[in-house]
C-alpha cells in the first residue's frame, strides 16, 4: 500500500500565512475607521524622526505671545524642536486663554470616556490620523501659535508622536502636556464626554 | 492538550483582532519591531493565531500547527525577556489592549508570569509534536 506523501512543513505554514493575510486584508477593510489601520506604520521613537521637517520654519512671523494676557508666561514658537513638554500649571494657564487649540492623542473610545473640554480627538493609532492632521493644517491654524497634545501621562508617547506629525507638517509650536489627562482630572478642571469636543 | 493550546490561541487571536490599532500601540510599545512593520503584524499574527489554532483544533496539519504557534511562543518569550532586561515595563497585549491601570512594579510581575505562561504552553507544544512523531513519517 502507498502511503500519502506529507506536505512539508514550510508549504503548510505558508498556506497558513497566506490564509492569516487574506483574513486581515479583508477585515481590515470592513473595520470601522477609528478600528482600522494602515499597512505600513509611521512610527518612530519620539525624537527620532527619519524625515527632516519639509518646510524650513514657520510659515508666518514667530508671534510668541499670542492671545497672551499682560505678563502672562509666554511660550514662543522652537522651530528647531518638535514639542516642548510642560507642566499641568501652563497647561491651564493655557486653556484659560480659550484660544489654544487641545489634541487628544489617545484612541477615540478612550476619548469618548472622557477628555478635557473643547479637545480634539486625534488619536495617533487610528488611520485617517494623517488626513485629520493636514486637515487641521488646512484649516489655516497659525503654526506659530501654541498648540497643546496631550494623552494619558506616565510613559504615554501618543502625544509625542502626535507633536512629531504636526511638526512635520509646519506647525513651530506645539506643547506636550508631559502628565496628560491624568493631571487634568487630578486639577479637577473641566471635562467633556462623548465623541464632540 | 492540543484543545488547550488550540483555545488559548483562538481566544487571545479574537480579543485581539476586535481592535487591531490597540494592538498595534502594544507592539510598538515592546521597542523591537521597527515601526513601518508593526501595523502590519499587528494586523496578521492575530489572524495567524486564530486560523492555525482553528486548524488544530480540528486536526488539520496539527504538527505544522504546533509549530507555528511554538515559534510563535518563542517569539513573545523573547520579546517579553528583552524588555526584563531593559527593565521597561510593558502590557503583553495577549488578550487586546488592557484597560487595567498598573504601576510599573505590577506591569514587571506580570510580565514574568507571562513568560511562565509561555514556556508552560510551549511544552504543550512541544508535546503534541512528540504525540504526532508518526504523522512526520507516514
Amino acid at each position: 500500500m502507498r502511503s500519502r506523501r506529507r506536505r512539508p512543513f514550510w508549504v503548510e505554514a505558508a498556506a497558513f500565512v497566506a490564509l492569516a493575510l487574506a483574513a486581515a486584508a479583508i477585515s481590515n477593510a470592513l473595520a470601522a475607521p477609528e478600528r482600522r489601520l494602515r499597512w505600513i506604520g509611521s512610527y518612530w521613537k519620539p525624537g527620532t524622526s527619519p524625515a527632516g521637517k519639509p518646510t524650513p520654519g514657520p510659515a508666518t512671523a514667530p508671534s510668541p505671545a499670542v492671545d497672551a494676557p499682560a505678563g502672562a508666561k509666554t511660550f514662543p514658537p522652537h522651530p528647531a524642536k518638535a514639542w516642548v513638554e510642560i507642566s499641568g500649571e501652563e497647561v491651564a494657564e493655557l486653556y484659560a486663554r480659550k484660544t489654544v487649540p487641545f489634541l487628544d492623542a489617545r484612541r477615540t473610545s478612550v476619548y469618548r470616556d472622557g477628555h478635557i473640554a473643547g479637545a480634539r480627538p486625534f488619536s495617533v493609532w487610528e488611520a485617517d490620523v494623517d488626513e485629520k492632521v493636514k486637515a487641521f493644517f488646512a484649516e489655516g491654524t497659525d503654526q506659530s501659535a501654541p498648540i497643546v497634545v496631550y494623552c494619558s501621562g506616565g510613559n504615554c508617547e501618543d502625544s509625542h508622536m502626535l507633536a512629531e506629525k504636526l511638526y512635520l507638517v509646519g506647525f513651530d509650536n506645539v506643547l506636550v502636556y508631559k502628565d496628560g489627562y491624568p493631571d487634568w482630572l487630578q486639577r479637577a478642571l473641566p471635562v467633556s464626554k462623548g465623541a464632540e469636543p | 492538550m492540543q484543545f488547550v493550546l488550540a483555545a488559548f490561541f483562538v481566544v487571545a487571536g479574537i480579543a485581539k483582532i476586535a481592535d487591531p490599532p490597540g494592538f498595534a500601540h502594544e507592539i510598538h510599545n515592546f521597542g523591537i519591531l521597527p515601526g513601518i512593520a508593526v501595523n502590519a503584524m499587528a494586523l496578521v499574527l492575530p489572524w495567524l493565531e486564530v486560523v492555525t489554532g482553528v486548524a488544530l483544533f480540528l486536526g488539520i496539519a496539527r504538527r505544522t500547527g504546533a509549530r507555528i504557534l511554538g515559534i510563535l511562543l518563542v517569539v513573545f518569550i523573547v520579546a517579553l525577556s528583552v524588555n526584563l532586561a531593559r527593565n521597561r515595563p510593558v502590557d503583553c497585549g495577549c488578550f487586546g489592549t488592557s484597560t487595567v491601570q498598573k504601576t510599573d512594579a505590577e506591569r514587571l510581575t506580570e510580565m514574568k508570569l507571562v513568560i511562565l505562561r509561555d514556556v508552560g504552553l510551549l511544552l504543550l507544544a512541544a508535546q503534541i509534536l512528540y504525540a504526532t512523531r508518526r504523522e512526520e513519517r507516514a
